[in-house]
C-alpha cells in the first residue's frame, strides 16, 4: 500500500459511475449501510463491460429509496425517473414504439409489487422484453419505513408497531404466474451471482425479472432482530443495526431453490429463496407478436 | 372502407363517418404513431377503429391493462419520439391525471380526448355532460397550463385533431379534445382534404439543429419563451436526466427554479394566445345580446340566433374553440358593449360561464343555460333571448 492517496490507483470501474467521471469520486446518497450502493455499481460494471447500447437500453426508475441511484449508474445511460409504480407501463410504451429498445426498470417491493402491482403483472403476462429489477428491501423506507406488502411476518414498522401480521407477497411467484420467461432472485450478499443474472436478463428476449433483496438498515434493521425467519428455532436474536449483522442475517435467511424443494412451507416461513425459476427463451415476445400482427395488417400474411 | 387498407390518409372527397372514428382518422392524418387506451364507454370506438387502422400504417395500437397503464405507455412512446394518444371518458380521465401532471412537468406532449359522459361516479354513460372542463384545467397536482379545443361536428373533429397534434408539439402540453357522448356517436359527412394540403399542415416530430436546450426557457434578449422540439429518448437528443421536478432548460433540477418554472408552464401558453386562441364570431357587429358557447350547444344556438334575428332582436354568438387557455382580452373586448350575455352549457355549474363572468363588468348580466344529459331546443335558448330583450 502507498502512503498517499495520489499514489494510489485508480479504481478501474471508477470513472464510469456519473460522480466518478465528472468528479473523479464515488457518491452516493444513500444511508450508510444500504445495499443500493452494490447493486448501482454492480449494474455500472456490467453496463461496461457488456458494451450496452444505451441509447437502446434506457433506465426506467420508479419511485423509492432507490430514485437516486440514478446519480450513481452510467454517466452514459439514458434515464427517467417515472411515478410511482408506474414504471412497466411507461417501459411498454417505450418498448412497443420503438422495439429496437429493451428498457431495463428498476422498481421496488412497494412499487412494483404494491402500487403497480397490476402494471407489473401484465408485463410479465405480455413477456415484453425488458429487464426488470426488483429490489426488495422489505419495507417502505423512503417515507420511514412503513410496512410493504413484502414485509416479513412478524416484523417491526412504523405502521404496524405491534408486529406484522398480514402476508407477504412473493414478487418471484407473482412473476412465474403472470408469465415472465426469465425469473431468478438474489440478495446483495451474492454479487457474482447478481451480475450473472443481470448478464443472462440482459441477453434474454423476454421479460427478464430478477428481484434483489436488499438490507435497509435505518428503518428495518434497527427495529428488528437478526432472529427473524428462525421462529421455530427459538433463539435470542439481537438488532440489526449494522450492516454486518444484516448482511449475515440476509445470508442466513436466503434458502437455495434446490435446498428449498425439501423444505415444508412451515420451515420456508419469512426466508427467501434464491437461484433461477424459470428460463424460458421459447416463449414468444410481445414486440415480435406485434410486428407479425402489422404484417398481418398490411396484408402481406 | 376497405378501400384504404394500408393506407394512412383517406381518399379526399366526402365520407360519413362516426364523431369517433373521424377523430381516429384526424389523428391519424396527424401522424399518429402510438395509440394506448382502455375501453371506456362512449369512447369505445376510438381504440376499436384504430386497433384495426394502426398495424395497417406501421403504428401500434395497445390496449392496456387500466388507465394509469395506457396513458403512461402514452407517454413513454412520446419520450421515444412517437405522436401518440389516448382517448377516455370521465372516469378514466380521473385515474389519468396523475401522469397529466408529470407529462406537463417534464413538458411531453401528447393528445387527450375526452369523450364526456355524465357524472359524478359512473353516471348515465351514453349521455352527454361538459363536466370534465374544471379537471381539464386543474388537471392533476401542481400549477400548468394546458390546451383544450372544442370541436361542434364531425368535420372539426377530424381537422381540430390535427391541430391539437400541432398544439402538442409547438407548445409542448398535454392537449385536450373536448368530445362528449353525443358528438363521439353522431354520424355525420365530412370532407377529407387531400393528402398533400394535410402533410403541409401537420408538424412532424423531428431532431432539432440546436440541441443545447431541451426544456423552455425564457429569452431575456427577447422577452419571450423559446419552446425547443420535446427530447427523444435513443438519440443524443437527451437530458442528464428526467427529473419531474423544477428544471432549468437543461434538465437539472433545483429549489431556485420552482417560481421561474412554475411560470413557465402557465406562461408560455397564455403569451401565445394569439396563436392559440380559435374563437368564430357570428352576426355580432351590431349584436346587443351575446351568446358565447362552445361544443354542441352552439348548433342550436346558430338556430336560435335565425329567428331571433328575424324577429328583429340584435344577437350574435362568439363561439369559443380553445376553451383552455381562456381567452380572456377577445372576450372582454366583445361583451363590453353587451347588454347581456348567455351562456347555453351542457353542464350546472357553468364552468365557461364563471370564466365569463371573470372577464365581464359586474353590470352585464350573464345567464346560464344548463342542460344535461340532453340537448338544448333552440326554444330554450330563444325564449331566453327574447327575455332578455324585453
Amino acid at each position: 500500500m502507498s502512503a498517499y492517496p495520489s499514489e494510489q490507483p485508480e479504481h478501474p470501474y471508477l470513472s464510469i459511475s456519473m460522480p466518478g467521471k465528472f468528479f473523479k469520486r464515488y457518491l452516493s446518497l444513500f444511508c450508510a449501510g444500504c445495499g443500493y450502493g452494490i447493486i448501482g455499481h454492480l449494474f455500472n460494471r456490467v453496463f461496461e463491460d457488456e458494451k450496452v447500447d444505451p441509447k437502446l437500453h434506457p433506465v426506467v426508475i420508479g419511485i423509492g429509496c432507490y430514485g437516486q441511484i440514478l446519480l450513481t449508474l452510467h454517466h452514459a445511460t439514458q434515464r427517467i425517473l417515472t411515478l410511482h409504480g408506474r414504471a412497466p407501463a411507461l417501459a411498454t410504451g417505450m418498448k412497443m414504439a420503438n422495439p429496437k429498445m429493451k428498457p431495463i426498470i428498476f422498481t421496488g417491493d412497494g412499487d412494483s409489487l404494491g402500487i403497480g402491482g397490476n402494471h407489473f403483472m401484465h408485463i410479465c403476462r405480455r413477456n415484453l422484453d425488458c429487464v426488470i429489477l426488483i429490489f426488495n428491501n422489505s419495507i417502505y423506507a423512503m417515507t420511514g419505513g412503513q410496512g410493504a406488502p413484502t414485509t416479513l411476518f412478524g416484523a417491526m414498522s412504523s405502521t404496524t408497531p405491534y408486529k406484522m401480521f398480514e402476508p407477504r407477497v412473493d414478487g418471484v411467484k407473482l412473476a412465474l404466474t403472470a408469465g415472465a420467461s426469465y425469473v431468478a432472485r438474489t440478495t446483495v450478499a451474492h454479487p457474482r451471482t447478481l451480475m450473472k443474472y443481470f448478464r443472462k436478463g440482459l441477453k434474454h428476449k423476454g421479460t427478464a425479472v430478477i428481484e434483489i433483496i436488499t438490507p435497509c438498515i435505518t428503518y428495518f434493521g434497527r427495529k428488528n432482530l437478526d432472529s427473524l425467519g428462525a421462529e421455530n428455532l427459538g433463539i435470542k436474536g439481537q438488532k440489526m443495526d449494522n450492516t454486518g449483522i444484516m448482511i449475515d442475517w440476509i445470508k442466513r435467511n436466503s434458502v437455495r431453490i434446490n435446498q428449498a424443494k425439501f423444505m415444508t412451507e412451515d420451515e420456508l416461513m419469512n426466508k427467501y429463496i434464491i437461484g433461477e425459476f424459470r428460463y424460458d427463451p421459447t416463449k414468444p415476445e410481445y414486440s415480435e407478436e406485434y410486428e407479425k400482427i402489422k404484417k398481418i395488417a398490411m396484408g402481406e400474411k | 372502407m376497405s378501400n384504404i387498407k394500408g393506407k394512412r390518409y383517406l381518399p379526399e372527397g366526402k365520407h360519413v363517418m362516426m364523431g369517433n372514428v373521424a377523430m381516429s382518422e384526424g389523428a391519424l392524418a396527424a401522424g399518429l404513431d402510438f395509440f394506448g387506451g382502455y375501453p371506456i364507454t362512449p369512447s369505445t370506438e376510438v381504440i376499436e377503429h384504430l386497433a384495426r387502422r394502426m398495424p395497417e400504417v406501421g403504428g401500434v395500437c395497445m390496449q392496456m391493462e387500466d388507465e394509469l397503464a395506457s396513458i403512461n405507455a402514452v407517454m413513454g412512446a412520446s419520450l421515444v419520439g412517437a405522436k401518440s394518444m389516448t382517448a377516455t371518458s370521465g372516469p378514466g380521465f380521473s385515474l389519468m391525471v396523475e401522469t397529466i401532471s408529470m407529462a406537463a412537468c417534464l413538458e411531453i406532449p401528447f393528445v387527450f380526448c375526452d369523450v364526456q359522459r355524465n357524472g359524478p361516479g359512473t353516471g348515465f354513460v351514453t349521455e352527454p355532460h361538459h363536466n370534465d372542463l374544471g379537471l381539464m384545467r386543474f388537471a392533476g397536482n401542481g400549477e400548468f397550463g394546458v390546451i383544450a379545443l372544442a370541436p361542434m361536428n364531425c368535420q372539426e373533429l377530424f381537422d381540430l385533431t390535427i391541430n391539437a397534434f400541432n398544439f402538442a408539439e409547438t407548445y409542448r402540453c398535454p392537449v385536450f379534445i373536448v368530445s362528449d357522448a353525443y358528438l363521439g356517436h353522431l354520424h355525420e359527412p365530412l370532407i377529407i382534404p387531400p393528402k398533400e394540403e394535410i402533410i403541409k399542415k401537420v408538424i412532424p416530430r423531428e431532431l432539432p439543429d440546436d440541441l443545447t436546450h431541451k426544456f423552455t426557457y425564457f429569452d431575456n434578449k427577447t422577452k419571450t419563451y423559446i419552446i425547443p422540439k420535446p427530447p427523444i429518448m435513443g438519440t443524443d437528443y437527451v437530458p442528464l436526466m428526467f427529473l419531474h421536478q423544477a428544471h432549468n432548460s437543461s434538465g437539472m433540477s433545483s429549489q431556485r427554479e420552482a417560481l421561474p418554472f412554475t411560470k413557465m408552464l402557465t406562461d408560455k401558453l397564455t403569451t401565445n394566445i394569439d396563436k392559440i386562441s380559435i374563437t368564430e364570431e357570428y352576426k355580432i357587429d351590431d349584436a346587443e345580446i351575446i351568446i358565447i358557447s362552445y361544443g354542441l350547444p352552439v348548433r342550436t344556438s346558430y338556430r336560435a340566433v335565425d329567428i331571433a334575428r328575424k324577429e328583429g332582436i340584435k344577437v350574435g354568438i362568439l363561439r369559443l374553440i380553445t376553451l383552455w387557455p381562456f381567452p380572456d382580452e377577445k372576450v372582454k373586448d366583445i361583451v363590453k358593449d353587451a347588454k347581456a350575455v348567455i351562456v347555453p352549457e351542457l353542464n350546472y355549474i357553468g364552468i365557461i360561464a364563471e370564466q365569463v363572468e371573470r372577464v365581464t363588468d359586474l353590470n352585464i348580466p350573464i345567464i346560464k343555460i344548463p342542460k344535461i344529459c340532453e340537448f338544448h331546443h333552440p326554444d330554450d335558448i330563444l325564449k331566453v333571448i327574447k327575455e332578455v330583450a324585453k
